[in-house]
Order: structure tokens, then sequence, then C-alpha cells
């Protein structure tokens, strides 16, 4: 599970739906690795209008890295050196990351749903459903 | 012609061969080629290929079809879910010329329901709709050996499954663009369902139709007034 699907995926539970505290879920005692992928800064930049920064900084604090700008940068430009650091950074973690083995909890109904081998699972017990 | 992707070491014991239904799906795809591309020009789209099997179909969208999008699979049976991140590894050969990063996630779920509402701009779903007395209930242990039968048996009208994406269709797909192709066959009553989807204020329309076998299968596009 790459970093940046934790962008798009909530608690399943029918309860959850409208509040808050579904999304993210918070990430707990995970195993990461690097997967080198190609580094294309325009469709990086083009990719970070639509995904929620908030999500992002919370989701990365929970793996430890709290090196982040606070709000999402903008307008960022592939020639400039300070903003290619940025980028560089953003595809290391956004999109090389990937989640091997970890817990992922909902902080509004408190259950736990885990990733194994890469693949999260967010079946339900069918009383849950 | 847009090439088929390879699929390898697949256990069909486990997973759903690619079959007439599958191509069906490809050809449906190659043909809307220039009406996806168009209308997701200005965006990285969000793709969501529902029950993604063997990966067979997520694959040709991201080679072919959208190659700059974030791609989430999603697959109630593990092993699907394994073979569908298999099945773009196995085939992203070429697209290292376009420098382009392979953002095919898959998550075991049912149907989009670990998706964020209202996010998923092009939803493609080839679901289980061979008519049966029930939808078989999921399996506790992964080496259960009914897992395909969940990728067959869609219970009355072989409608129950596709229904329930259908009645949450409006929260699910992204409010301006988003867009479904989802698969029929004759017995499911396409037409009425159409019908019945028009009335929620959908417009659908009939992509392809074809005869295979004994089956008539057919694909809609769903999307908003």
């Amino acid at each position: 599970m790459k970093f940046l699907t934790t962008n798009f995926v909530k608690c399943p539970i029918k309860g959850c739906q409208s509040s808050l505290d579904a999304f993210p879920l918070k990430y707990e005692e995970c195993q990461l690795a690097q997967e080198e992928q190609e580094y294309n800064p325009e469709f990086l930049c083009h990719m970070l209008e639509r995904l929620d920064w908030n999500a992002i900084l919370k989701v990365a604090h929970d793996l430890g890295n709290d090196s982040l700008p606070p709000t999402k940068p903008e307008d960022l430009d592939p020639i400039m050196e300070d903003d290619q650091a940025i980028l560089k950074d953003l595809h290391t973690l956004l999109l090389e990351t990937q989640v091997v083995d970890g817990k992922m909890v909902c902080k509004n109904c408190q259950h736990i749903y885990y990733i194994k081998n890469s693949i999260p699972n967010f079946l339900l017990p069918p009383h849950l459903c | 012609m847009l090439p088929t992707p390879n699929v390898k070491n697949v256990d069909y014991e486990r997973v759903y061969e690619p079959a007439e239904d599958s191509f069906l799906l490809l050809d449906c795809l190659e043909e809307e080629c220039e009406f996806i591309q168009s209308r997701f020009k200005d965006i990285i789209p969000m793709v969501t290929e529902i029950g993604g099997g063997s990966g067979i179909v997520t694959t040709f969208l991201y080679k072919n079809i959208l190659p700059k999008a974030i791609f989430i699979a999603t697959d109630i049976n593990p092993h699907a879910c394994e073979a569908i991140v298999n099945t773009v590894k196995l085939n992203k050969g070429d697209n290292n010329t376009l420098k382009i990063p392979n953002l095919v996630d898959s998550c075991q779920m049912n149907l989009t329901s670990a998706i964020k509402s209202e996010t998923i701009d092009l939803l493609v779903f080839n679901p289980p709709y061979v008519p049966a007395t029930e939808v078989p209930d999921i399996p506790n242990d992964p080496e259960d050996d009914t897992w395909l039968d969940l990728a067959l048996l869609g219970g009355e009208d072989g409608m129950v499954t596709t229904w329930k994406l259908l009645d949450d269709l409006d929260t699910i797909l992204s409010p301006t663009k988003g867009v479904a192709y989802i698969l029929f066959c004759a017995r499911n009553n396409p037409d009425k369902v159409a019908e019945i989807m028009r009335s929620r204020g959908w417009n659908v329309e009939t992509v392809i139709l074809r005869k295979a076998g004994w089956e008539v299968l057919s694909i809609l596009k769903f999307t908003r007034v």
C-alpha cells in the first residue's frame, strides 16, 4: 500500500460515514519499505492539487515523519532548486513509501484494520456490514 | 488496436480467469478511450475497478487509457488483490519510457466501502452477474475453495451486488466528472435497470453489446445529467 493511498481510504463502517474522525485512519506499528518509482515532477505537482494536505501530515506523523511543511506547498516549479528538494521529498514519501505491514485504526469507532503483504484489508465482520 | 495485458502465474482455482466478459470490458474501454481521456485531461483522475480479479482491466486502463491517474483497485478476494498488483508490475515494462510512476494499489474491501465518498472519477465494474439463489458469504479462511463463487454468483436476477453499488452511485462518484462503466448480462434486465437509473437522474447509455456463447453481455455507461 502506497502512502498516497492513505489519502483516499477511510473507515468503511456505515456509522462512521459522517464522522470527521473516520479519515484519515491512524497508522500504527507499521513496517515500511521503499519501492523505486519514476520521478516525474510535473505529474507530482498536478497530483498535489487533489490531495488532502492535513491528512498527509497526520499519516506522516503516525509514521514518524514531522518534516513536512505545515501548509500545502503551492505553485511549485520543478526548475527552481528549493522546489526541487520539496518535490523529491514528496515523491519519496507519497509514491515510493510502501506500508508493508501494520494496523489502521478508525479514530471514531476504534475498529482496527490490518495491512499484510502491502495489502490493506477493509472487510468487516457480518455484524458490522 | 490496444494491446491486451499479459496475465501470468495467477491461480485460477481462486481468482477469476479473464473471459469473454473481461475482454468485452477492454473493447468497451478502447472504444471510450477518447471520451475518457478528454473528460479527465485537466485533472489527475482517481480510477477504481471493483472486483479487479486477475488485474487485466486495471492494467489495461493504466497502460493504454489513463497512465496519469491514481488507481485503487478493490476485490473482496485476497488472492485477487495480490494478482492485481502483480499483473500491473508484470506489464509495466514500456511505460518506463513515459516516465510515469505506477500508482496502482489494490485494497481488500466490499465494493468501494473504504474509499472516500465522491472521490472516484472513473469506476469500472464487472460484477458477479450470474442469477443464483443467493450471494455467497465471504469465507473466513484465505485457503477456502469458494472464493471464486463470489466472482460469479449475483443472487436474484444476478443483480443483488450490482444494485448495492447503483443505489450508492451518487455518493461514490465525484460530483461533476464521475463516470461508471458496468457490465450486465441479458438476464439482469439491463433495459429495466437503465430505466430505473434514468428516473433517478442518470444518463445511461449502452456502449457495447455482444453475444458471448449462450450469454448476451452489454456494458452500460452512467453519468450525471
